[in-house]
């Protein structure tokens, strides 16, 4: 058993780095494009409110895979010469983005409005007062959701690897491996351990967080 | 843009038999999770029942389930059962697969497809259902057991029926999530819509297909990911319509704020 991983080491190791930096990408595209919906999802303009309202309720709705199918070989062919790094990054982000908007939305709803009404009436515009005071308020209440939709983005990864994007993360190195040593189920069980190490050490990451920054209500 | 829109590049849709060929592998996709989430929410609800049980052992298996099948990725699980599962389990679907079933769903793979999608599943609405029955305050169970009632029907009349309703919204999403999940079993050869997608593009001018025309990917895929959002945003309307009636029925008090089931 342990033999396929310390044989593969190298293949393995690179599979995790892989994971890890296409993961932490697309968690920024996740964070920036996140917070800008769930800010147009709580304006007080019914237009852009829709706009907020539509873009989540497409990205939420369509499968990773055909998302991946249209940022790459889509895109590819509309003439745009696009990595696959670019795409994964990209594909995987404005999925993730969807739900990340959404629970933000949750967490804008949790704060008081008179915190609202308070810094208008400072003479604070509304951006600022969703800059300055809502949204940092909302961040830190919904630390434990987002930790959780991070870890479902580090499962989802794994459709990018498998997909037409083949970056080489984990679950396609481990589909090497197999395809070397025919140890089928040694290979794939080493792959899920390596998710595993990257899930239990973000539930860490983000319970740390969580005791040191939540608000509780 | 001017790629995207132009005219041209959606011809195919109404060329031959294209958009019909794409509609009934996208039948097949709702038959898999149809399938798949039968048998998910069943042994779900098994499991969750496991999980609160007074038995040691019973409650460790059953967290054992969960806690393994939640944390793989669902892809890792599909292929790993693709990959491993015998050549006789798979010569015997080939076989005794009903004849109802459309051809793809009588495919070698298929067992695994479905197997990977029920697996997953049933770990998370395990998890979901065994919330909402811990967030029934324990009063009712007593008040049942006071009155007489024996565990099962404890559990049927009184804590089941209150527990789950209250878990429908977080349910739902991940019904949706198990629908778009069936695209996944393309990687494993099941010829379900993203895989028919593909096989569009690659064959222009196909008399099967029909045309002559040029399906481009990126086209292709924007009209099934379109099929996916029509089905699954009735599905959460559908949610969203049921939780209000419930509501007015019962006028319980706010169900538990679920986590949206990300992905």
């Amino acid at each position: 058993m342990i033999n396929v991983l310390t044989d593969n080491l190298d293949d393995f190791a690179s599979g995790l780095w892989v994971t890890t930096r296409l993961v932490a990408g697309s968690f920024v595209v996740a964070l920036v494009l996140g917070t800008l919906v769930a800010a147009l999802r709580v304006s007080a303009s019914g237009a852009l409110r829709r706009v907020g309202t539509v873009y989540v309720e497409i990205f939420r709705n369509v499968p990773l895979l055909v998302l991946l199918f249209i940022a790459f070989p889509g895109v590819l062919r509309g003439g745009v010469d696009i990595s696959p790094w670019t795409s994964g990054i990209i594909a995987l982000g404005v999925y993730t983005s969807a739900y990340v908007a959404e629970v933000l939305r949750s967490g804008v709803a949790a704060v008081s409005t008179g915190q609202l009404e308070a810094g208008l009436s400072l003479g604070f515009t509304p951006v600022s007062v969703l800059r300055r005071i809502v949204l940092p308020q909302a961040f830190r209440t919904v630390i434990g959701p987002l930790g959780s939709i991070t870890i479902a983005m580090i499962k989802n990864s794994a459709i990018v690897g498998a997909s037409i994007v083949a970056l080489p993360d984990i679950l396609k190195e481990a589909r090497i491996v197999n395809s070397n040593t025919f140890q089928t189920t040694e290979a794939f069980f080493w792959a899920a351990a390596c998710y595993l190490l990257l899930t239990v050490t973000l539930t860490f990451v983000f319970r740390g967080l969580e005791s040191r920054y939540a608000i509780r209500r | 843009m001017g790629y995207l829109l132009d005219p041209d590049n959606w011809e195919w849709v109404f060329t031959g038999n294209n958009a019909r060929f794409l509609l009934e592998a996208f039948a097949t996709n709702v038959q898999i999770a149809v399938i798949a989430m039968v048998l998910a929410l069943a042994l779900g609800l098994v499991l969750a029942l496991m999980a609160i049980a007074t038995l040691t052992p019973v409650r460790l298996a059953a967290k054992v389930w969960v806690d393994v099948f939640r944390n793989i990725p669902l892809i890792l699980l599909i292929l790993y059962l693709a990959l491993s599962l015998p050549e006789s389990v798979r010569d015997f679907w080939v076989d005794a697969a009903p004849g109802f079933l459309p051809e793809a769903l009588r495919s070698q793979f298929v067992l695994a497809g479905i197997g990977g999608l029920v697996l997953y599943n049933s770990a998370v609405l395990a998890e979901v259902f065994r919330a909402g029955i811990l967030s029934l305050d324990s009063g009712q169970r007593e008040a049942a057991a006071a009155l007489g009632l024996t565990y099962r029907q404890q559990m049927r009349l009184v804590v089941l029926p209150q527990g789950l309703r209250r878990m429908v919204p977080a349910t739902v999403s991940q019904l949706i999530t198990l629908n778009k999940d069936t695209t996944l079993v393309s990687i494993i050869a099941i010829q379900e819509v993203v895989r028919s997608g593909r096989v569009l593009t690659q064959t222009a001018g196909n008399p099967f297909t029909g045309g002559g025309v040029t399906a481009p990917i990126l086209q292709v895929m924007i009209f099934i990911g379109v099929l996916f959002v029509i089905v699954n945003f009735a599905l959460s309307r559908l949610s969203g319509r049921l939780e209000v009636r419930e509501g007015r029925r019962t006028a319980v008090k706010k169900p538990p704020v679920a986590e949206p089931a990300a992905a």
